[in-house]
């Protein structure tokens, strides 16, 4: 496989540290915005990036170049920013358990026009995987396989949580909707 | 509403990934066209996947590659005590264990002696003649040996267990 990003990395590990910050430039948007989607805090998620980024500095020796140095880069942010999450919450959220909070709030809020904000809203409500999933898919960067090796599921299993989220987003937008039909 | 079947519903959202072939794609579209509560469900799906496609990237601060490269060179230097080198360490302490170990069940130290001090200490230092102090060779190469026994656990976990460890995490997290 070759990737442009190999002959740099090579020179990284003879010893040129400083070419690091290229690599760090090229993705830190990515890094950033996968943190984001995990933690939903920005100054957790830019540290969360930053400790990846630190973690796939010393671990470059055991990159192995048999898939792109991003997606291997990115399994790092997820899992980093996963760990944060971990320590934060003490608990972890199941996809199982969660409902997504439609109430007087969104209700109040949400203005016919205004389902991008909805949507936003309610994509805060699914779980890391599910909103990882649906998130890189949209961010058209990745393919599916891409998004499981990142977030350490099958292709099929990403498939299915990018569908399955899709289907509750419809399902909540279509029962706001008819809520504020009801009061017109 | 009546719900769709799941199935239906998996294909329209191949419709919208465009992953239908064109036989597939005909026979959904019709249905689509046929039924009015799957082409409601249709449209819904489609409006979630325009908003979706209006997912942007974040960006992060505009100090954020300076910290990433602070936080490298603020990094504590490696030890550069391998595992490798923390095993032949600690096979060298087992290897003097065993050999105090086996010349003391010989018989090499039972010999009880006494140091003079007067020997050691020059004569115009003391007004008054030393002491000889009573000098037992078994005693003191047992204290040799548990101290190194010691050594041997210290080097075991810091040198072997806690970097496994840490590398085991680390991996775990890839």
């Amino acid at each position: 496989m070759t990737d442009p990003d190999f002959e740099l990395i090579d020179k990284i590990i003879a010893g040129e540290q400083p070419l690091f910050g290229e690599l760090v430039n090229r993705y830190k948007s990515y890094a950033f915005t996968i943190a984001l989607k995990v933690l939903d805090n920005r100054a957790e998620a830019e540290e969360a990036a930053q400790d990846a980024f630190v973690k796939a500095y010393n671990h470059l020796k055991n990159f192995k170049k048999d898939a792109r140095f991003s997606t291997w880069l990115y399994r790092i942010v997820f899992n980093t920013a996963i760990s944060y999450k971990r320590k934060r919450k003490g608990t972890f959220q199941s996809i199982e358990n969660t409902v997504v909070a439609y109430g007087q709030e969104a209700e109040g809020l949400l203005e016919r026009n205004d389902k991008k904000k909805f949507i936003r809203q309610a994509m805060n409500n699914l779980n890391e995987a599910d909103k990882l999933a649906i998130n890189l898919f949209y961010l058209q960067e990745f393919s599916l396989e891409e998004v499981a090796e990142i977030t350490g599921m099958q292709a099929n299993t990403v498939k299915v949580r990018v569908h399955r989220a899709r289907q509750r987003l419809a399902d909540e937008l279509a029962v706001i909707l008819k809520n504020e039909a009801l009061t017109l | 509403m009546n719900k769709i079947p799941q199935l239906l519903e998996n294909q329209l959202l191949e419709l919208i990934d465009g992953n239908l072939s064109a036989s597939e794609k005909e026979k959904i579209e019709q249905e689509i066209e046929h039924s009015p509560e799957v082409k409601k469900r249709y449209n819904q799906l489609v409006e979630i996947d325009r908003a979706l496609k209006t997912i942007q990237l974040e960006q992060p601060s505009k100090t954020f590659t300076q910290i990433v490269m602070a936080k490298l060179n603020s990094q504590p230097l490696q030890t550069g005590f391998s595992i490798k080198n923390g095993l032949l360490l600690l096979f060298g302490v087992l290897i003097a264990v065993g050999a105090a170990t086996v010349l003391l069940a010989t018989g090499v130290f039972d010999t009880a002696g006494t140091i003079d001090l007067n020997n050691i200490v020059a004569p115009n230092l003391t007004k008054e003649p030393l002491p000889s102090v009573p000098f037992n060779g078994k005693l003191v190469v047992n204290g040799i040996i548990i101290l190194n026994i010691v050594l041997a656990f210290l080097i075991l976990d810091r040198t072997i267990l806690k970097p496994w460890f840490n590398r085991r995490i680390n991996d775990m997290q890839f």
